[in-house]
């Protein structure tokens, strides 16, 4: 089990107390395929977050590769960040003023690589996603669909065990859209990466190999959907 | 290290007009506190320094006309001291504190003539000491010493100014030759320099010399002694009124007449210099660290705009496994890399500028009645003190730098993330 949550509990403060994940039991075995799905407020982005060790939870358990994730110093959160986790974001996040392949290095940066090194990898990452010409552009030079792959280089490189994608598609056209959840399915099951999206678009979560759907921060259907059929089954209800 | 500074310096390349502003406010702070300095440095080099070299520390008693009745006498008596002054000085009531006691007789004029040219002059009998108690400068042959004293022997130290008149071309031979005065013939055994400033004609003498040749009496000019013992300025103005309370007494004058019998303290005199001194270095200084304060809160300004800027930055970097530590060093690294070039350049070209103001104000002198002196004089800052100025800003800019910094390291990645 890579992933296992018991009865997790979120609660914002900000004025209003806001009850946002009650009591969320999930678990995610190595080399799964996963959506996270639900409307806007159900709480999946706070999920994601949490997962992603960039927000802290409230009660239960995290546990992550027989880790517990609780009450880490933030300098052991960002190691496990950097060593364990991939992120994709729907603004893609790349670092405005450094080039494609800065922005690739950057995690390795971290681990301490040497420069020769880390730009060697860099470069291998972006011929692998066939960004080898856009290597030296700025972000802004780059199409949307060019920047995730750069942002999903970024997040491969250090070879984490999870990929976490939250609205991976969220900002691109529907044919780059269907490109890139072609090159995380690729990445699934070629290298095995465990991957886990979040989305609102049920055709986005139709990609993935199970679908768990949440609603008021409560887990509520998990769909096995190795057929990818769960979209047309949607629509016929 | 190597890795750090490649980043930083890809930062900063990557985001020039927030270098440049930031460069700018620590270059202009480090600029203005040089020039401040220099120019400071610069005025009290011209006034105190000209002044410091009137200044012996010794005490000098001379008499002069009363300026109030006493004892039955009316104002306006000349008082002329003689001998017994001396002895009166050297003798036990002061003895622990008085040390070297010289005298000056008054001067008598005199025209000096070699090979057809002449000049006029004020011959005075003094002692050895006369050199250094004067700070007069030798500009060449010797000074006179214990020996023509003793040997009342006829020779006579001229001015530069004096020299050149008798010599015009080579003013240096003149040491060693015979100068005619109508009466007496004196050998020149050294020539002192002058400045425009002192419009000195005196010509010093032997004092025993002088006596025989010209006063036969036992009046004198002027005493001068060293003092030992008294400490602190009010140590030295007691002895000073006790003295000479108990001096003007012996010439039935006013305890207090301080025209009757004038007395010149060159310690308290000094003690008053430095303490004008230290003052004005003081003022410049905090007058240059307010403007230094006006250069680092610029810097802080900047990095705080910057880091806030950033945030969304630090997010990206934090959830790619950026710790807090690494957060911190980039910021307070960026900062202090950004303190230290452009506050080198601002040391430099405040360098510069004094530079320039020595060639151009410092040149220009202004009369101020009794002499001549320069408006600047070396209107520079010494290396130290720059340096420290600019490591002050360094380690300043630091500081401005750690407290956004240490807020932004500390901020939750996910938080970070949301801010635009």
């Amino acid at each position: 089990m890579l992933i296992e949550l018991k009865d997790v509990n979120k609660t914002y403060n900000n004025g209003q107390p806001l009850h946002v994940l009650k009591g969320i039991d999930l678990s995610i075995e190595r080399g799964e395929f996963v959506s996270i799905m639900g409307a806007s407020g159900s709480g999946k982005s706070t999920l994601l977050n949490i997962l992603g060790i960039l927000d802290n939870y409230d009660t239960g358990e995290y546990w992550l590769d027989r880790k517990l994730i609780r009450d880490l110093s933030e300098k052991t959160a960002a190691d496990y960040r950097n060593r364990m986790i991939g992120f994709v974001f729907q603004s893609f996040n790349l670092i405005s003023f450094k080039t494609a392949v800065e922005n690739v290095e950057l995690p390795l940066y971290y681990q301490g690589v040497p420069r020769r090194k880390r730009h060697e990898m860099a470069m291998e990452y972006l011929e692998k996603l066939g960004l080898t010409a856009w290597a030296s552009h700025f972000p802004n030079e780059m199409s949307g669909g060019q920047k995730q792959r750069v942002a999903i280089a970024r997040a491969l490189i250090t070879r984490p065990q999870i990929i976490l994608a939250d609205e991976p598609t969220g900002a691109l056209d529907s044919k780059t859209s269907v490109e890139v959840m072609q090159l995380l399915k690729r990445l699934n099951q070629e290298e095995g990466i465990t991957i886990i999206v979040v989305t609102h678009e049920s055709g986005v979560a139709n990609e993935t190999d199970k679908i768990i759907h949440i609603k008021d921060g409560i887990i509520g259907e998990i769909e096995e959907n190795k057929a990818h059929t769960a979209w047309d089954a949607n629509i016929i209800k | 290290m190597r890795e750090l500074f490649h980043e930083i310096t890809s930062n900063l390349r990557n985001n020039k007009l927030r270098t440049a502003l930031t460069g700018f406010a620590v270059s202009w702070g480090i600029f203005l506190l040089i020039c401040l300095l220099g120019a400071g440095n610069g005025l009290m080099n011209s006034f105190l320094g000209n002044m410091e070299d009137f200044i012996s520390q010794t005490i000098t008693v001379e008499g002069w006309r009363t300026s109030k009745p006493y004892a039955g006498y009316q104002e306006g008596r000349y008082i002329q001291l003689d001998e017994a002054d001396v002895t009166f000085t050297e003798g036990p009531r002061w003895s622990p504190a008085v040390g070297n006691v010289t005298r000056q007789t008054g001067s008598t004029g005199v025209t000096f003539s070699l090979d057809g040219n002449t000049v006029a002059g004020q011959v005075s009998g003094v002692m050895a000491d006369y050199l250094e108690q004067n700070k007069l400068k030798m500009y060449a042959g010797r000074f006179l010493n214990p020996d023509d004293l003793k040997e009342r022997r006829k020779v006579i130290v001229l001015s530069l100014a004096q020299a050149k008149e008798l010599s015009p071309r080579n003013p240096d031979a003149l040491v060693g030759r015979w100068v005619n005065t109508g009466t007496v013939s004196f050998r020149v055994v050294g020539i002192y320099h002058t400045d425009e400033s002192n419009m000195y004609r005196i010509c010093p003498i032997p004092y025993p010399t002088y006596k025989v040749i010209y006063d036969r009496s036992d009046k004198i000019e002027s005493i001068t002694f060293t003092v030992d013992g008294p400490k602190t300025k009010e140590d030295y103005e007691a002895f000073e009124k006790d003295y000479g309370g108990a001096l003007r007494l012996r010439h039935e004058v006013a305890p207090d007449d301080r025209r009757g019998i004038w007395i010149r303290n060159g310690y308290t005199d000094n003690m008053e210099m430095n303490e004008a001194q230290r003052i004005i270095r003081t003022a410049l200084w905090i007058l240059g660290l307010l403007t230094l304060v006006s250069g680092i809160v610029g810097v802080s300004n900047i990095m705080l705009i910057a880091v806030k800027e950033r945030t969304h930055e630090f997010g990206i970097r934090k959830a790619i496994g950026a710790t807090p530590a690494e957060i911190l060093k980039l910021i307070i690294a960026e900062s202090v890399t950004i303190t230290a070039i452009f506050g080198y350049i601002g040391m430099f070209l405040g360098m510069i500028a004094c530079q320039i103001m020595d060639k151009t104000v410092g040149q220009r002198s202004v009369n101020i009645g009794m002499e001549e002196i320069r408006m600047l004089v070396n209107p520079t800052v010494g290396l130290d003190v720059a340096l420290e100025a600019t490591i002050l800003l360094i380690v300043a800019g630091t500081i401005a730098g750690a407290v956004p910094a240490w807020k932004a390291a500390r901020v939750k990645p996910i938080e970070a993330l949301r801010a635009e």
